[in-house]
């Protein structure tokens, strides 16, 4: 008996038992759709982020306030660093002191002692403010940021100008928006808004320009829900903050000067804010480089994607093993059946071939929709959620594959034995 | 034995002191105990005996269905005793028409699909054409897509028959051809076979009752594993003058 016949005996079995054989598809179903949709979200992810380096370039420093853990839980952070307790005589816990805060003044002296290694520095102090223009009402994301941000971030400003160095001297009321900006405010991304007013927290302020959009950010952010003013004015208008910034972006004269220019900021820092060794340990700032930022999301990534995978792979195998129970039920349950055609001649060869084509049906059919499921989801999070995800070919031709080869593997043990009956034994069979 | 001998006729098959030993348990059951048997060209021999008499083990020897403990059976001159169950499968395919008691046909599978099965087996391209010219020689040449549950118990026998038939097997084994039919539906199915036997097919055919017998040419007797009788059949019944006998009394009973 040919392939191709007993392909079409395996179909001809699997459709009289269409229920069954749905069931048991599922495992596989289930595996092979996680698989595709996790690799196509993991990649989507690692395409964003090398996205987002390339557009800052690879000469990127940022500059941030704190380890992680001062951000999240301060007092814990110290205490675990001290390695005291902080609590006052009488045990009362006490709050810890804040950590030194990046200035405006630091950003400045990095910027004129480091020419050899420092382009440009840019300070930004960021929060959250409530915008109308005309009677629409929105929150935004406030950056108070020097004239040098178009040159550090790669922005640039699409309609209109940035403001200049008087704006930031003067605290100026002048302000650069971004288009989604833009379109929550007119209802459209193409109004002309150059020199209208809007308003920042109840204060008006001039628009000046609208930056050219720069899409979906490495985190899923929206980089173009923003307004820039001078960060002189959103510390003491807005914000008030005194002249302590976020973060800074630093843009270093080239690739190779990044160390160089990594540790000169760094001695700076601790001289500055009186720290104490060991360092890095004691740092209360974080320097990071694009690259590095790249490393650190796809190292995440590949975490997440090994997990999932995991995951898919025992989905795949509890799967197999259901194929595995059906075929041995269906061995048992045409025991006769095997009788009857090794009595007119199937050889074991044909009997094995015959469960291992049905058993392999099943999973290559699971296998199919699987992949039809996975890259459904993957287009629907795509469409709805806003994710970015990637399709890869190799991952579907990996998954057809591997759904084939857990059919056949599981499928050797049932369909031996099936093989193996004795004729005349399997046509007592009731 | 028969006329045939006396012609010098190589047997077709020919078994010699076959012995079959089930050991169950503790017990050593000799099913066969040295069976001596030759079946030439053109009979049509029926084995008689009571149940557990070793009738079947002989039978599924024959059908190479089962090998003997010991002893030789050569089939068409062929030693079969001690091939592999790959030969054994090649044998049972090209040279041998099984028909069953329970008919064992595919369910959900045409009537014509069922008779080429064999022919697919055998790895035959003129399947289609071979398996339609059996069904037609048994009178189902109608039923071609009939699958088993749309047709009588006679009927599938004939799908049976006519799967036998198919790969054009030097002989035709037959297990208790009509133990799960009604007489009439019997007797048709007797007629066929006397007509494949004066077509020149041999036949052997395994049954305990011996009205059935009468039907065959010769019959040998199996007791205990031996062979206890071999003899030819006189006054043999004939199943087409039987068939005509007992249509008019089925009619007569209907028309009364």
């Amino acid at each position: 008996m040919n392939i191709f016949e007993c392909m079409r005996v395996a179909v001809r079995g699997l459709i009289s038992n269409k229920m069954r054989t749905m069931l048991t598809m599922l495992g596989i179903i289930i595996g092979v759709a996680v698989t595709i949709l996790v690799v196509a979200i993991g990649e989507g992810a690692s395409a964003r982020v090398q996205q987002t380096v390339a557009d800052l370039g690879t000469n990127l420093l940022t500059i941030w306030n704190g380890p992680p853990s001062m951000h999240i839980a301060p007092a814990a952070a110290l205490a675990a660093s001290s390695g005291t307790s902080a609590t006052s005589s009488n045990g009362v816990p006490v709050p810890p002191q804040a950590p030194n805060r990046l200035t405006l003044q630091q950003a400045e002296f990095i910027q004129q002692n480091f020419k050899q290694t420092v382009a440009a520095v840019s300070p930004i102090i960021r929060g959250n403010v409530q915008i109308r223009m005309g009677g629409t009402n929105a929150t935004t994301n406030l950056q108070g940021v020097e004239t040098t941000y178009p040159f550090v971030n790669n922005a640039s400003v699409e309609l209109g100008s940035f403001f200049t160095q008087s704006d930031v001297d003067g605290n100026a009321k002048v302000c650069v928006v971004g288009e989604t900006v833009v379109n929550n405010m007119t209802g459209s991304p193409n109004t002309n808004v150059i020199g209208r007013s809007i308003y920042i927290n109840k204060q008006e302020f001039k628009i000046l320009g609208v930056l050219t959009p720069k899409g979906t950010g490495a985190w899923g952010q929206d980089q173009d829900d923003v307004i820039l003013c001078p960060i002189t004015t959103a510390m003491h208008r807005i914000l008030h903050r005194n002249l302590t910034v976020d973060f800074m972006g630093v843009r270093c004269t080239s690739v190779k000067m990044m160390p160089l220019a990594t540790q000169q900021i760094a001695s700076y820092l601790r001289v500055e804010h009186h720290l104490q060794p060991p360092f890095p340990q004691n740092d209360d700032f974080e320097i990071h480089s694009a690259t590095e930022i790249l490393q650190r999301q796809q190292s995440i990534t590949g975490t997440m994607t090994t997990l999932l995978s995991i995951v898919a792979v025992i989905s795949l195998v509890v799967g197999g093993i259901g194929i595995m129970n059906i075929m041995l039920v269906s061995v048992t349950e045409r025991t006769r059946e095997i009788g009857i055609r090794k009595a007119i001649g199937a050889t074991p060869r044909d009997i094995l071939l015959q469960f291992l084509i049905e058993s392999s049906t099943i999973s290559l059919l699971g296998g199919i929709i699987g992949i039809a499921l996975g890259v459904t989801g993957a287009v629907i999070l795509a469409k709805l959620g806003g994710w970015n995800v990637i399709v890869d070919p190799s991952s579907v031709v990996a998954a057809l594959v591997v759904s084939a080869g857990v059919g056949i593997f599981f499928g050797i043990y049932p369909a031996s034995k099936a093989a193996g009956l004795h004729p005349i034994e399997a046509l007592r069979f009731e | 034995m028969s006329d045939v001998d006396s012609k010098q006729v190589q047997p077709m098959l020919s078994l010699r002191e076959i012995r079959k030993t089930y050991v169950m348990g503790d017990q050593v059951v000799n099913a066969l105990d040295g069976v001596d048997i030759d079946i030439y060209p053109g009979e049509f021999v029926a084995i008689m005996g009571p149940s557990g008499s070793g009738k079947s083990t002989l039978m599924h020897i024959i059908g190479c269905l089962d090998a003997p403990t010991s002893g030789s059976y050569l089939l068409d001159g062929i030693e079969v005793a001690e091939m592999d169950d790959y030969e054994l499968a090649n044998v049972r395919n090209k040279k041998i028409g099984f028909v069953f008691q329970g008919f064992n046909l595919l369910a959900r599978t045409s009537a014509q699909q069922n008779v080429e099965l064999p022919l697919v087996y055998g790895r035959r391209k003129d399947r289609a054409e071979r398996a339609i010219a059996a069904l037609e020689k048994v009178g189902l040449g109608n039923r071609l897509d009939h699958k088993p549950n749309q047709l009588s118990g006679g009927q599938q026998q004939r799908v049976a028959i006519a799967r036998a038939l198919a790969s054009d097997p030097l002989i035709i084994l037959a297990d208790e051809p009509t133990g799960n039919l009604a007489s009439l539906q019997s007797e048709e199915i007797m007629q066929i076979f006397q007509e494949l036997n004066d077509e020149g097919i041999t036949i052997v055919m395994v049954t305990h009752e011996p009205d059935i017998g009468r039907h065959c040419k010769r019959t040998v007797t199996i007791k205990d594993g031996h062979l206890l009788r071999d003899e030819l059949v006189e006054n043999r019944v004939m199943a087409a003058d039987l068939l005509v006998e007992m249509r008019q009394e089925h009619d007569l009973l209907h028309t009364a």
